[in-house]
């Protein structure tokens, strides 16, 4: 059985008299410390998918087992307990508390976890050490979205959840942080999932999946995946 | 398109933020409601008693005088600045013989006259042999024009036909005597005569006692005043200004209370609902201003996108000033004016209501609703579109006081250290929440301290002051001897009670109530302000505070009292009492009698061991009542102030409701992005409630602490408020604050329970789909 497993998944909306289908009949497994790209067209139901395994939303059919456990079945308590010990998220607005400095904001993991990494030392990592104590209002989006995946993976997650982490980035800053995704996760075994609708980004991962409207329309492994370096946008 | 595409978006608009604009509709509602509603009470008894008065022809002072002659007359009429004087017959203890035997003030007037005409509702002008009849009364004993009356007065028989039933200005509040609180129109009541009439029973002669008088504009009345001792000599008794009739007395007390309560809770009401509308329309404003950026950039003219903003204001405002406008007069008027009307006779019903004070009113809210909109609107105007659509920067997030104190600071955890630099960052908001309400508890309080004020009245008169069963009123013939032989089984306290006129060294004179008995007293307990027993001195006399304030007299000062047979007499003030209404002046039946008076008791005062129905139903006595139908009528009296008090209490608690709820909704609204982020994060419900319900507590408690200066300070100037017939101590007990902090706590515990439920409801995928 694989690490991530997605058997059947249908999520369905309901917008007054119609019922949409976001989701439709997904299935897909993923490996342990794996990288892997979700590509797709807006609307394509990318960012169902990453919700649902990030346990911020449920299926309305089908299973979802990580690491052997179904969630596709728990309540709201479960589900944030699941949030908390085993999922890192990174958004595209970084989504940090404005009024916390870029440290307090990757403490807020060590608030929550059970067993976090040191904050300052992630910041480091990220190449923020020395900007420990600025505001998100005071730092660039690049910036900001670095002190974004330092609180994500400060909380030592299994599994790290990107919905277009550079949709908000020029094209260099947005290598520079994928860059720092792919590498910091390689080194710390992490399970990476990274939605996206820019194709080239897909060669850098293990796997990569196509989706078109709320279908998966092809599933690709790579053996050998290109280094971000490498890749041209 | 354009027109209906923007009023389309307006209706939007109030759905997303209708908790905001409906509390700024209930907050005007209030406000303008509250304001006009008690506004109402006193400009309609206002216009009213004034309309009566003058077409009545009221006089401005009455000079009572045993048989004044026509020289005496003349000479009144011949002061300067006397405009008109006539004289005519009154007396208080006529009966009518019907059943019941009810009690009639009789005038007996010349058919010339012109002052203190009775207004005739219905029936025809008093002829010789006719009589004018107290409307309420023939009403309450069912009697009509052109039925026949006979009436006692003097032991004498006088046969009359009721010719008109009218209503008298003097007898506004038409009371019996001194022991009657309230109203009895079956039991009491007025009948004009002519003066012809009243001779067949004083021996044919036509008999006078008062001197009306009506002044000329700008007439110094006091100086007048003082010429009838030189002109009336030994026959004069008093002079009684038109402001100490008790009729005009009570409508002035009534007037000055409502003026003071509609003057000092509104106010509260409008400050309140300004605050609150100032910084939720400031931030309903703030959040548009993208919206404001794409009307801009698709063109809307700088006009319509003001008025588009503008207009919500606009319609909260209107709405609420409507509200407010149908509901102030119309239930709160009524409710409480239909407390008044049980106590006072007017000739017309309707309701005046103070169009000026309204505008007024209307015109602060429209200020704060349509204006605030208005002028964020318009700061947000000059900016480009372009700078308004651009993808806000994260608020800035700032450095705070407290981290310099890395013992605290480092020590706190991150929700608190949010909560602090959150609320440091939203200073103003949360200063307007914690001014509103600190408002709301000092509004709660003071009404609370109205309840006390008013039902603290009757308790102090009823269960501390005095102690007796009943309070006899005598028969004028009835000696103290009679009384001692007839052994009554109980204690028994004889007392007179008049009034006298007092003049002090400067002049200034008041017509005034004197009670005269025993030093011993075992039914009437006088104390000082603070409580302590006072015991009437063997000479002179003991005055109530509030009177030797009004007359600027103090103890040790010398008075001028106004014998009935003789001139003044100087009376030492050995002692001042404390009444909290009722003022007037006490002295022993032996100091009475050593400045030439007879002690001759009108009312007797028993708590009985055995009741004596024999004695209660004797020639002896005219009437009595008892102590707890005394203070039940005092009560009764006091009605309409009791349903203000509750009346403000319910609204000022509605308020402090509304105010919680918008405070605990725009926080609620403003950490709706953290809550999401952290949620996703995994923090529990409970982990990121404190973001939100700890600067909701913290506002509440302080606005409560900051609240109970309010309140007293209200409860002050209410209790000053009331007229020169109260004398009211103003106490905020810690129970009214535990009550007034316990309702707020309890809606500041309902709104987060709301705001709870609403954190937990935070769809975190939406909250973080968008850029703020
Ligand atoms: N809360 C919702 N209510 C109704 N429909 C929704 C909701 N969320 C998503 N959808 C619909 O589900 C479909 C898939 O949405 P999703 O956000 O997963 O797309 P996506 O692939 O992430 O697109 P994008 O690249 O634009 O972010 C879309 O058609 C969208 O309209
Ligand atoms: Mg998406």
């Amino acid at each position: 059985m694989s690490f991530i497993q997605f058997e059947g998944v249908e999520r369905e909306y309901i917008v007054g008299d119609s019922v949409i289908k976001a989701v439709k009949e997904v299935s897909f497994s993923l490996e342990d410390k794996s990288f892997n790209v979700v590509l797709g067209q807006s609307g394509a139901g990318k960012t169902t998918v990453l919700n649902m395994l990030g346990g911020m939303d449920s299926p309305t059919k089908g299973a979802i087992t990580v690491n052997g456990e179904d969630i596709s079945k728990l309540g709201t308590r479960e589900l944030t307990t699941y949030r908390r010990d085993k999922i890192g998220f990174v958004f595209q607005f970084y989504n940090l508390v404005p009024n916390l400095t870029a440290l307090e904001n990757v403490q807020l993991a060590e608030e929550i976890c059970k067993n976090p990494l040191d904050a300052a030392e992630m910041l480091e990592r990220v190449g923020l050490g020395d900007r420990k104590n600025n505001f998100p209002g005071q730092m660039s989006g690049g910036e900001q979205q670095r002190v974004s995946i330092a609180r994500a993976l400060a909380k030592n997650p299994q599994i790290l959840l990107c919905d277009e982490p550079t949709g908000a980035l020029d094209s260099g800053t947005g290598r520079i942080v994928l860059k720092l995704i792919r590498d910091i996760a390689r080194d710390m075994g992490k399970t990476v999932v990274v939605v996206t609708h820019n194709a080239p980004i897909a060669e850098m991962a293990d796997t990569v999946i196509h989706m078109r409207d709320g279908q998966i329309s092809e599933i690709r492994h790579t053996e050998h995946p290109r280094p971000v370096e490498e890749i041209v946008w | 398109m354009v027109k209906g595409a923007l009023i389309k978006k307006s209706i939007q608009d109030m759905k997303k933020n209708r908790s905001q604009f409906l509390s700024i509709f209930i907050m005007a509602a209030l406000a303008i409601g509250i304001s006009v509603g008690l506004d109402t009470i006193w400009t309609t008894i206002d216009a009213h008693s004034q309309n009566f008065y003058q077409d009545t022809n009221i006089s401005d002072f009455w000079v009572a005088a045993s048989n004044p002659s026509e020289l005496n007359l003349w000479r009144v009429r011949n002061i300067k600045g006397v405009q008109k004087a006539e004289k005519r017959f009154t007396v208080n203890n006529a009966t009518a013989r019907i059943d019941g035997k009810p009690i009639l003030r009789v005038y007996a007037v010349p058919s010339e006259n012109t002052l203190d005409m009775s207004l005739i509702m219905s029936g025809k002008k008093l002829s010789k042999h006719g009589a004018i009849l107290d409307r309420s009364f023939a009403q309450a004993n069912h009697l009509s024009v052109g039925d026949p009356l006979t009436i006692e007065v003097n032991d004498k028989r006088i046969d009359t036909t009721i010719e008109a039933l009218a209503l008298s200005s003097e007898n506004i509040y038409a009371v019996k005597d001194t022991a009657s609180m309230m109203p009895d129109p079956k039991g009491y009541g007025f009948i004009v005569i002519d003066e012809d009439r009243i001779a067949s029973a004083y021996g044919g002669r036509k008999p006078y006692n008062q001197i009306e008088v009506r002044l000329a504009q700008g007439a110094d009345a006091a100086e007048i005043q003082s010429r009838m001792d030189s002109i009336f000599g030994k026959k004069l008794n008093f002079v009684m200004a038109q402001t100490d009739n008790r009729g005009v007395n009570f409508a002035n007390a009534k007037v000055i209370q409502f003026r003071s309560f509609a003057t000092v809770f509104p106010f509260m009401f409008f400050l309140v609902t300004a605050l609150i509308t100032f910084s939720t329309m400031m931030r309903l404003t703030e959040d548009q201003r993208n919206q404001i950026g794409i009307l801009k950039a698709l063109g809307y003219s700088k006009k319509s996108i003001l008025w588009h903003y503008t207009s919500y204001g606009v319609f909260v405002g209107m709405a609420g000033i409507l509200v407010g406008i149908l509901f102030g007069p119309n239930v709160i008027g009524r409710l409480l004016l239909s407390k008044i009307k049980n106590l006072m006779t007017f000739p017309v019903e309707d309701m005046v209501i103070n169009i000026s004070k309204f505008l007024f009113g209307a015109s602060i809210i429209m200020t704060f609703t349509a204006g605030i909109s208005f002028l964020s609107c318009l700061k947000l105007q000059n900016e480009a579109p372009a700078e308004l659509l651009r993808t806000k920067m994260p608020k800035k997030g700032r450095h705070i006081f407290l981290e310099h104190f890395p013992h605290v600071w480092n020590h706190m955890k991150f929700s608190q250290k949010l909560t602090a630099r959150n609320a440091m960052r939203n200073k103003f908001r949360i200063v307007v929440s914690i001014l509103g309400v600190s408002g709301c508890a000092g509004l709660i309080i003071g009404a609370l301290a109205l309840f006390d004020l008013v039902s603290g009245i009757p308790k102090t008169l009823y269960e501390k002051t005095y102690s007796y069963d009943q309070k006899v009123i005598l028969d004028s013939d009835t000696t103290d001897r009679a009384i001692r032989n007839l052994n009554l089984d109980g204690i028994v306290q004889d007392m007179e009670e008049s009034s006298v006129q007092l003049t002090t060294q400067e002049g200034l004179r008041k017509v005034t109530a004197v009670s005269v008995f025993s030093k011993e007293s075992p039914l009437i307990h006088l104390k000082d302000a603070e409580g302590n027993s006072v015991t009437l001195p063997d000479t002179g006399i003991a005055m109530t505070r509030k009177l030797a304030e009004l007359m600027n007299v103090e103890v040790g000062d010398i008075v001028n009292l106004k014998r009935s047979s003789d001139t003044y007499y100087p009376v030492t003030i050995m002692k001042i009492v404390y009444m909290p209404s009722a003022q007037g002046i006490y002295m022993t039946d032996g100091y009475w009698q050593e400045i030439g008076e007879n002690f001759r008791p009108t009312a007797l005062l028993v708590q009985w061991n055995k009741k004596d129905n024999d004695f209660l139903n004797s020639g002896y006595i005219t009437s009595y009542t008892d102590r707890t139908t005394q203070k039940s009528d005092f009560e009764g009296n006091l009605s309409a102030i009791f349903g203000t008090s509750l009346l403000l209490i319910v609204s000022g608690t509605v308020l402090a409701f509304v105010v919680l709820y918008n405070m605990g909704m725009l926080n609620f609204a403003e950490r709706v992005r953290d809550l999401a982020t952290l949620e996703v994060l995994g923090f529990h419900q409970k982990e990121i409630r404190p973001l939100v319900l700890t600067e909701n507590i913290v506002s509440t408690v302080v606005g409560i602490f900051l609240g109970i200066p309010i309140g007293k300070y209200l409860a002050g100037t209410i209790a000053g408020g009331f007229g020169d017939d109260f004398d009211l101590i103003s106490r905020v007990t810690p129970d009214r604050i535990l009550i007034a902090a316990a309702i707020t706590l309890t809606f500041a515990a309902i709104v987060n329970h709301i705001v709870r439920k609403k954190i937990k409801s935070i769809d975190m995928l939406q909250a973080l789909k968008s850029v703020e």
